[in-house]
């Protein structure tokens, strides 16, 4: 086998730093890239029922040359949108807050202070 | 256009990088996180400027925020802003990353595709002495590892390859399915406006790897295309890529500041997203470089996404996001041009220099966002088309 050519992993440039502590940065770049393999897995189950179903057996060979079609690839679009909803919980909450108008949100103690003088 | 038989999904030309069903599947789901952060996660940018940002901006000086560069400011330190912006950023990486694993396994094999092409009528012309502009050396652009002139080894094709799989994720397939939507939308925009336009002769200036150029084939078949870059890995791959396709196409390595072809050899003159990996120098030079090339009467007409100026603030500075996050750095001053004055400074006629808006020749109205914002790229359902005739 002909040695493998490696292409450069980094774009050249100065990479923005976008959290206080780049270990933030370094986490989040991880946490994404999971989620990604964890859609990449999801979709190979996919193939294997798929192709139970159609009587074909799920060997390796048949799975790594399964080619979804439009109908399958417009029906895991819509599985990785309620996926991506799901894992970006938190950033969906913040957003529904701020459209809520962020002034609206009481200090929680405040919250605790009320309805405990509400006797 | 080629005939394709599916509009959803990238048309396979014979040099395209084949996936494995995982390879195609971290790419799809690239694609995925980002029409979720363009259609779903964006959109709170906008709520956090008004919800905090801007009333913090008004009261540390006084005024509330007036221009893209003081809304810049009022959100650079907004924590749903930035953890918005690293995700972009990781988006953009992963996106190179999922394209770079296949072509990097099947390398060998796309490079001798692309040197077996079957001969059709088009041409190669490469220079190994080009010098590349030191605006593609400083930084590698959209973040695109080695840019387009890289090679990673002989005859290298490796980020054509990367380049034509990656824009059709990054525009999230709404380019269609030849990512060839700018193209496309330009040659629109001048029968429209010129139908009677017969040129002989057309050039496109920085075509990579002949996204937009090959409609021009179509468009105008009576007409000789030329088309340039600097990199030759995209060049070799464009090349391969026409030729698979029976378009006639007259490549070559070249930049587009000084050419050699001869005065008034082209009709027609089009760039393709080409000004805002320039400089401001570089783009000036560009137009005197077409004043030369074009014969009485020609155009040139380059295809960009709007000035800030035709924008409200806050889009512009969402706009202006690739600048600094995306490694553009002539994205935000090149959206501050005007079409008059560089054609006044370049020796054609202000008084003919034009600016305009064209719809998206693609139909993908429902993937769409109708919004120009950094990391929905082709979302906005129009084209910013500038230019000059002489």
């Amino acid at each position: 086998m002909a040695e493998q050519i490696r292409l450069q992993k980094k774009a050249r440039g100065e990479r923005p730093q976008y959290f206080a502590d780049p270990a933030i940065d370094k986490t989040l770049a991880i946490t994404l890239a999971l989620a990604g393999e964890v859609a990449v897995l999801r979709d190979r189950i996919d193939t294997i029922e798929r192709l139970a179903e159609a009587g074909v057996a799920p060997t390796r060979a048949a799975v790594d040359a399964y080619k979804p079609d439009a109908t399958v690839r417009a029906k895991r679009d819509a599985w990785r949108e309620t996926y991506l909803d799901t894992v970006l919980r938190i950033i969906h909450q913040e957003r529904e807050e701020l459209e809520q108008g962020a002034a609206d949100t009481k200090p929680y103690a405040a919250v605790i202070e009320e309805v405990t003088a509400d006797a | 256009m080629t005939a394709t038989q599916d509009l959803t999904t990238q048309f396979r030309h014979g040099i395209l990088p084949e996936t494995t069903a995982d390879e195609f599947a971290r790419q799809e789901f690239v694609k995925s996180l980002k029409f979720h952060l363009a259609s779903k996660v964006s959109l709170g940018n906008q709520d956090a400027f008004e919800a905090r940002a801007k009333p913090a901006f008004a009261k540390a000086t006084g005024a509330e925020p007036q221009t893209y560069s003081d809304i810049r400011k009022a959100m650079s330190e907004d924590p749903y802003f930035r953890f918005w912006s690293a995700m972009q950023r990781n988006s953009q990486e992963m996106m190179w990353k999922s394209v770079q694993i296949p072509v990097e396994r099947q390398l060998p094999d796309l490079i001798a595709a692309a040197g077996s092409a079957v001969e059709a009528a088009g041409t190669l012309r490469l220079n190994p002495d080009l010098e590349i502009p030191k605006y593609h050396r400083g930084v590698d652009i959209h973040c695109m590892p080695g840019g387009y002139h890289t090679e990673f080894t002989a005859d290298d094709v490796a980020n054509g390859a990367v380049y034509d799989t990656a824009v059709y994720i990054y525009a999230m397939g709404r380019m269609g399915p030849l990512n060839s939507d700018i193209g496309d939308t330009t040659i629109a925009w001048i029968k429209e406006n010129h139908p009677d336009f017969k040129p002989r002769r057309i050039l496109d200036m920085g075509c990579t790897v002949g996204h937009s150029t090959l409609g021009y084939c179509d468009a105008f078949p009576e007409a000789e295309v030329y088309a340039i870059d600097v990199g030759a890995p995209v060049l070799r791959y464009a090349h391969a890529r026409a030729q698979s396709m029976g378009k006639t196409v007259h490549f070559s390595q070249q930049n587009a500041e000084a050419t050699d072809f001869e005065d008034s050899f082209f009709d027609l003159i089009v760039s393709h997203i080409l000004v805002h990996e320039t400089s401001n120098a570089a783009m000036r030079r560009i137009m005197k470089e077409c004043n030369r090339l074009l014969t009485p009467g020609g155009l040139v007409v380059h295809a960009e996404t709007p000035p800030y100026r035709d924008l409200p603030a806050y889009d512009a500075f969402m706009l202006d996001w690739d600048t600094r996050n995306n490694n553009e750095p002539y994205w935000g001053a090149s959206h501050e041009l005007v079409a008059s004055e560089i054609a006044g400074e370049t020796g054609f006629d202000p008084d003919k220099a034009f600016e305009a808006y064209q719809p998206s020749a693609f139909e993908a109205a429902e993937r769409r966002t109708k919004v120009f914002q950094g990391g929905d790229f082709g979302g906005g359902g129009a084209w910013w088309l500038w230019g000059v005739q002489k």
